[in-house]
């Protein structure tokens, strides 16, 4: 394939007196000379640059003005051999043209400028105009001008229909209604067409049209990505999106609410909604990974984002090193990183749906339901005062302790209380010691508890009841901290772990607790463990040869595990070497305990432990934990049964609080700041200079008085001293309605990116947003009504040669529509789509099989397909759910992006794949029956009427009499075959789920779909033209 | 953005241009980069056997005879160096060398030294090139997995395949020039997920991303006819769309209207091409029991690997098989032998396929996870069980056919399989080697984006020469 032909240069060799150094003498230095003589200070050779007049160019006789044949450069880039420059090593050579424009450019004197991008846009006057009839706008004085340059002569207007399509599709993305058409056409008003641009600016649709484009910047989709690529749940900041593009927002506030909107003083929760524009990027969470490298790859990932949605420059080239093109040293690189560095987030996060930092959104009537929990809940405690609680509670305690019952010693060989050292207090002497490490205390179960660290290793004296073939019982209080894979405590083969790994790497935070009593008999809980965050009460009782264990009093089920995982330690004793987290009453007996004393171990002990601590000196955990056991087992009835209602309405404000919409946003940590530094070569490991926030040197600082943070990052975005942002941003419009931009490479406007095809009209275009308050609207009004606009789509193969691209604008613009557009105008043609504005995402017709040959599978959300119905099916297309490993196919095969990182434009192809879609899926067979349907009922009675009537929906035209002749031509011969094959015709409506009119004939209908068929798959129908 | 092509050039006069003409003009499309390949090629396809998961070189490849003394011991520090690892393993307060339990012995005349658990890789080890010391930067799957396919360990860039196809174009009109199989695990631990984005395009133009060869439902999605539409109403419906684009070209003057028209006439070609592809029914028995038990199996891993022969007889260029279920981290004897059981006899009998019908020189084949595996155990070392965690300083990949070196096997490990001791081969020195294979210099197989001339191999790669022939 041959790269686009810069036939524009080749014009402006023969065309123009002077050589344009932006436009023609820098794409050349850029892409050729400058990875050795650039910017990046630590590849540079021979200590000169090209990037820069000072950089030893113009004073080292490199280039002399007016004097190629003096001029070292002219001389190297026309040498042969080992002089030769760019050496052979690169691989780059130039073309005969390129060095005669460097000649030429010299001779001419050599004048150098600054990059164009990086000074602020001038406003040109508007130049005159030699046909000033044709001039609808000043875009049509810089359009003409420059056809003039060229030589060239704009187009004719397109006719009213095909306008009107072309319009309705650019700024809905809908085609135009058959009655839109006749109302249209039948307007004689000198106005008719600029009444049809407000309203359908005005119309819902225009804001689901513009988001399009926005979520592939903004890399939106509906699960994490990377490796699970589980769900997440993004919708309310996309229907943020659309809303803000309905109501107009100003592209400013567009900006900073979506960079910063947390950061605004007295921030509404839309405005911190909005900054979910930076939560977008992919989130891992794959077992193994590493916290730190992902943090890393999120804040870069902002960052790209950013620099390419509102600048235009790929500042991510300057992440390991100084940029090689562009003046964006490294160290700016992570001074701009650091603005996006502080995000209160961790490194791994998802597993559980939206990762921290987010935002909670109840419905109304979630927020209702809260409000009532809320004032219940209020209400209760009222009616449980704490003064008189408190009293009654004391009066009790004193009662109880007098009578209270002691567990019985029977059979206790082992007792540690672990409440400050580790003595036996079964009167066996059996203490422990540390061996490794030292231990900790704190707030237990039964009085204190003890805290290993993971690294503390202590052993007891070998314990005669733990040796396999005699029943015994072990018993203690467990709090798991950190990793949950630890051994608990192990005495010869005899062991008790905790496991929450689940094949494949994958942590689970809820373990099962394993026991094997030898190397042949190994019990695990059958079911994970509901582990909460305190501590939890276990027993295990083995009569010898099997084991019960019991969680908090109560028995759980436990299966066996196959033989050979256990392992003999050489060591008899008791030993805790591994273990991370608390304990607490660890008891063991030589006998099996009843569930009476079960319990009692977990229940009682700790009443009678906390009785004897008086009520001043006990822990926030024990105040609460014997207070509830007042309030459930000894209080007045009426108490009891406050406290019992106060308890599920408590657990009920929970349960709703896990069932409220979340949507991730950006928050900044405050009380401990994340620190930035360079990291060298781009790895996280790497750190070496400290950098705070700041803006690439290149660009206009930020205001002295300003804070370096987000805030003043987006508002710095949209001053007009910016010479990018919205140049970037008319440019991005632009290329919407002709395919291209005027700078083609939307993402780059650096010096390696196209230079612009007319930069006066895209500094006017860039200085009229700012002028108009970034006024959004007013921008595609302009556009769209501008004469350039209205042209015919027609071309000529002279002016196919000379502008394949239609970059100098002599016609109009004619693609195919974008992959939403081309599903919703289907859907919309034939009467099937259901328009409603926002909502979470939805599963229309899918092949089978497309997430699950790929997913993960168990245990993970968004791993199978399950297709939706009724309305799900037929959504705007931006609204079916988007799985980042395994994007909508319908999508996908008309080049839309896989949304995985910020994509500024797509490429348009034209794929075997695009036609096996569109005739084959299931979306587009049903579409094609629903069509045939509108055709028989609404097309009038004849064929030709109908057939007319179905092709006008398509092509908001009416077919030439020899299309109408090719379309009659297949109906009949459909009506002949599906006439005498009705199971055909039956089987062919059966094609998906939308109801068939049973009023009309089968086999009728079955042709007229194969005939509504082919206009779906006309490429006029899926074109904008 | 529109893509240009060579058709906007080269056509004097849309209107009217007959589609025969038109299909030569792709046939020219189809062709390729001008200028490649920069050297005579020695291979004129790839098919690259990926292992997803990570099989373990020391239970398969990697004979270290010396860990029969050391099993059980605690890794040196002298050896592991400090390097990270991954957040599975960094608590785990001992590192027990483990010995393979399974055997190894000596095979064909070059000697190579093979597990027991491959029995019939050992009859074709003097007809590849096993590399022992392949190694990455990545430690876990999703970047491993991406920087082997793509270059880069995050994702965005374009895959393997789409680079090949991008650089050298199609040789068959009527299928997709990079097509991709998957094969599910056969082990019992649940797997790991793979990512569309390991044959997605990048930023190159979206023709050139592979095209998924399903196992169940339609092969290549939409392939076939919607219930109720036959083939001969299909004809004419293409018949009638044909005429009224054409009509339609004529009135705008637009080449990409041809191009469309060419692209309908090409799915139908594929709905004949792909189940012709597809359909295993005029092989013999003798192949059928080449590939082993499984081939007749639809979405098997052997039946993937009989696909792939058909489809190197059609000419497509690159051709991608996955095979899930490598990911040991436990269970490791039972989970490798029965991934082995499932895999060891097609990949040879690939091999030996391709050599009797004369594809083997001009085919590349590559057999090879995304890293290798620890000698130290993950969890307790039990006697006959152990696991081991991912490893990406060492691991074996084998190559063969087209470019590679018979009956050779390349650099060393020390006596842990921990770290290389001689003739280091990076992911991008396979990538970069495999492009010249094929008549690429990998430095020159570039696509401008974002101001940058990015290549598969990043801004590394270097040629092993001592691979190729």
């Amino acid at each position: 394939m041959l790269k686009a032909i810069p036939f524009l240069l080749l014009c402006q060799l023969t065309l123009s007196a002077a050589v344009d150094f932006d436009r023609e003498i820098r794409p050349i230095l850029s892409d050729n000379c400058f990875s050795c003589h650039g910017p990046d200070a630590s590849k540079r050779m021979a200590n000169l640059r090209f990037d820069t007049a000072d950089g030893g160019a113009f004073s080292r006789s490199v280039i002399v003005p007016g004097k190629s044949a003096e001029s070292h450069l002219f001389a190297r880039v026309s040498a042969s051999g080992a002089a030769k420059m760019p050496p052979a090593s690169t691989g780059r050579t130039l073309t005969p043209r390129q060095i005669l424009a460097l000649k030429q450019w010299i001779d001419e004197g050599a004048k150098w400028q600054t990059h164009w991008a990086f000074t602020a846009p001038q406003r040109a006057a508007v130049p005159a105009a030699k046909e000033a009839s044709w001039v609808r706008n000043p875009i049509d004085n810089f359009v003409l001008a420059r056809l003039d340059q060229e030589g060239l002569h704009h187009s004719a207007e397109a006719d009213k229909a095909t306008l009107l399509r072309r319009v309705t599709y650019d700024l809905t993305g809908l085609p135009p209604t058959p009655a839109e058409l006749t109302s249209f056409l039948a307007d004689k008003a000198p106005d008719a067409y600029e009444k049809r641009v407000d309203s359908l600016l005005q119309s819902p649709r225009y804001g689901e049209r513009m988001a399009i484009q926005w979520l592939d910047l903004a890399r939106y989709a509906d699960t994490h990505g990377y490796h699970i690529d589980s769900h997440r749940e993004m919708w309310h900041w996309r229907d943020w999106v659309i809303s803000a593009f309905n109501r107009n927002m100003p592209y400013d506030q567009f900006t900073v609410e979506q960079l910063a909107g947390d950061l605004l003083p007295n921030a509404t929760t839309e405005q911190k909604l909005a900054s979910g524009f930076n939560r977008n990027h992919m989130i891992n969470f794959e077992g193994g990974a590493i916290p730190e490298e992902y943090q890393v790859e999120y804040v870069v990932d902002r960052l790209e984002a950013t620099s390419t949605t509102w600048l235009g420059l790929t500042m991510g080239c300057a992440r390991c090193h100084d940029h090689k093109y562009d003046p964006i040293p490294q160290k700016d690189f992570y001074r701009f990183f650091a603005f996006f560095n502080n995000v209160n987030e961790k490194g791994l996060d998802g597993r559980n749906g939206n990762a921290e930092p987010f935002l909670q959104l109840p419905s109304p009537e979630q927020k209702a339901e809260q409000e009532r929990l809320k004032s219940a809940i209020a209400a209760h405690e009222k009616a449980l005062p704490e003064e008189g609680v408190s009293k009654q509670q004391l009066a009790w305690e004193k009662g109880e302790l007098a009578g209270f019952p002691v567990m019985g010693r029977e059979g206790l060989q082992a007792h540690y209380e672990f409440d400050g050292n580790l003595t036996d207090s079964s009167g066996h002497y059996q203490y422990g010691r540390v061996i490794k490490g030292d231990l900790t205390y704190s707030n237990g179960a039964v009085d204190r508890g003890v805290d290993f660290d993971g690294q503390t290793q202590a052993v007891f004296s070998h314990v005669p009841a733990l040796e396999a073939g005699k029943p015994f019982a072990a018993a203690f209080w467990l709090k798991v901290n950190g990793k949950l894979r630890d051994t608990v405590l192990t005495q010869g083969a005899f062991r008790i772990w905790l496991d929450d790994f689940e094949l494949s790497g994958v942590q689970q935070r809820v373990p099962r607790l394993y026991v094997a009593l030898n190397d042949a008999v190994i019990a695990r809980t059958a079911d994970r463990l509901p582990w909460p965050d305190n501590m939890n009460h276990i027993a295990i009782n083995s009569d010898g040869t099997g084991v019960s264990v019991f969680v908090n009093g109560k028995p759980v089920k436990t299966e066996p595990v196959k033989a050979g995982v256990g392992s003999s330690a050489a060591d008899t004793q008791l030993a805790i070497t591994e273990f991370k987290g608390k304990l607490d009453d660890l008891r063991i007996y030589g006998r099996v305990l009843n569930t009476q004393e079960i319990s009692y171990l977990s229940g009682q002990e700790t009443l009678r432990a906390i009785l004897n601590i008086l009520p001043d000196k006990r822990s926030k955990e024990q105040k609460a934990w014997i207070r509830d056991y007042y309030l459930t087992q000894a209080a007045p009835p009426q108490d009891r049964k406050a406290w019992a209602e106060l308890k599920a309405l408590r657990e009920e404000e929970k349960k709703l609080t896990a069932q409220i919409p979340t949507t991730m946003i950006m928050s900044e940590l405050t009380e401990k700041p994340r620190e930035s530094f360079i990291l060298a070569r781009g790895d996280y490991r790497n750190q070496t200079e400290k950098v705070t926030p700041g803006v690439p040197g290149v660009l206009p600082p930020l205001p002295k008085d300003a804070p370096a943070n987000r805030l003043s990052l987006a508002r710095w975005l949209v001053d007009p001293a910016n010479p990018l942002t919205a140049r970037v941003a008319v440019n991005r419009f632009w290329q919407a309605y002709f395919g291209t931009g005027i700078v083609k490479t939307l993402e780059n406007f650096g010096s390696q990116g196209d230079p612009p095809s007319n930069q006066q009209l895209l500094d006017w275009l860039a200085t009229e947003f700012i002028r108009t308050n970034w006024d959004v609207k007013g921008m595609q009004k302009l556009i769209v009504t501008s004469a350039a606009y209205r042209q015919s789509s027609r071309v000529t193969p002279e002016l196919l040669e000379k502008d394949p691209e239609n970059r100098l604008i002599a016609r109009g613009p004619r693609f195919r529509l974008p992959a939403e557009m081309v599903r919703d105008g289907e859907l919309y043609l034939s009467g099937l789509l259901k328009e409603s504005v926002g909502g979470a995402s939805v599963n229309p017709y899918q092949p089978n099989g497309v997430w699950e040959e790929i997913a993960y599978g168990d245990g993970f959300t968004s791993q199978t397909y399950q297709q939706g119905h009724g309305d799900d099916l037929h959504r705007r297309s931006l609204y079916t759910f988007w799985k980042r490993t395994a994007p909508p196919p319908e999508m996908t095969t008309f080049d839309a992006p896989d949304r995985e990182k910020c994509a500024a434009r797509r490429t348009i192809t034209n794929t075997p794949l695009q036609a096996l879609a569109l005739l084959n899926d299931t979306t587009y067979v049903e579409a094609a029956r629903a069509l045939a349907e509108r055709m028989l009922t609404d097309g009038g009675k004849t064929p030709a009427s109908r057939l007319d009537y179905g092709f006008r929906l398509a092509t908001a035209r009416a077919p030439q009499p020899r299309e109408l002749t090719v379309l009659r031509d297949t109906l009949n011969a459909e009506l002949l075959d599906y006439k005498r094959h009705e199971d055909k015709a039956q089987a062919l409506l059966r094609n998906g789920e939308a109801p068939v009119n049973a009023k009309l004939d089968k086999s009728e209908l079955a042709a007229w779909t194969t005939v509504a068929g082919m206009i779906l798959n006309l490429d006029e129908t899926i074109t904008k033209q | 953005m529109i893509e240009l092509t060579r058709r906007h050039f080269f056509q004097k006069g849309a209107a009217g241009i007959g589609i025969p003409a038109l299909a030569s003009l792709l046939q020219a499309d189809t062709g390729g980069l001008p200028g490649l390949p920069h050297f005579p090629p020695k291979a004129k396809r790839v098919i690259y056997l990926h292992q997803s998961g990570a099989p373990s070189q020391l239970d398969l490849f990697d004979y270290k005879p010396t860990l029969n003394k050391t099993h059980g011991t605690e890794l040196p520090a002298t050896v592991r160096m400090g390097q990270r690892i991954t957040g599975m393993t960094s608590g785990q307060s001992s590192f027990p060398v483990t010995k393979s339990i399974f055997k190894f012995q000596q095979y064909g005349k070059s000697g190579a030294w093979l597990s027991e658990l491959l029995p019939h890789t050992c009859k074709i080890v003097d007809d590849i090139a096993i590399i022992r010391t392949t190694n990455t930067e990545a430690i876990n799957h999703d970047p491993a997995i991406t920087f082997i396919q793509t270059g880069s360990q995050q994702p965005g860039r374009p895959s393997f395949g789409s680079w090949v196809s991008y650089g050298l174009g199609s040789e068959n009109q009527n299928l997709p020039s990079f097509v991709v199989l998957i094969a599910q695990s056969s082990a019992i631990n649940t797997d790991q997920p793979l990512f569309s984005r390991l044959w997605g395009n990048g930023f190159l133009p979206s023709k050139y991303q592979g095209v998924n060869f399903r196992a169940s439902g339609d092969p290549v999605l939409y392939l076939s006819n919607p219930a109720g539409i036959d083939a001969a109403t299909r004809r004419r419906m293409l018949d009638g769309i044909g005429k009224l684009n054409q009509m339609n070209a004529e009135t705008y003057g637009d080449p990409e209207i041809e191009a469309r028209i060419a692209q309908y006439e090409m799915a139908y070609r594929m709905q004949t091409s792909v189940p012709d592809l597809m359909d295993l029914s005029k092989e013999t028995q003798k192949t059928f029991d080449m590939y082993g038990p499984d081939a007749r199996k639809p979405g098997s891993y052997a039946s993937h690997c009989l696909l792939a022969r058909r489809l190197a007889e059609r000419g497509v260029r690159f051709i991608q098989i996955y095979k899930r279920g490598w990911d040991q981290h436990n269970d490791l004897p039972r989970d490798l032998a029965l991934q082995c059981q499932s895999v060891d006899q097609p990949s040879a009998a690939l091999i030996m396929d391709l050599k009797q019908r004369g594809l083997l020189d001009d085919t590349l084949v590559i057999w090879g996870g995304e890293f290798g595996r620890t000698v130290y155990c993950q969890g307790k070392l039990m006697d006959g069980n152990y696991g081991r965690d991912h490893h990406p300083r060492c691991f074996t990949t084998w190559m063969a056919g087209g470019g590679i070196k018979a009956g050779i096997t390349y650099g060393e490990t020390d006596d842990f399989s921990y770290n290389v001791v001689a003739d280091p081969v990076h992911v991008h020195d396979v990538q970069a080697t495999v492009l010249r294979c094929l008549g690429i210099d990998h430095k020159r197989l570039t696509f401008k984006f974002q101001g940058r001339h990015f290549r598969l191999t990043d801004v590394a790669g270097q040629v092993v020469d001592k691979l190729m022939v």
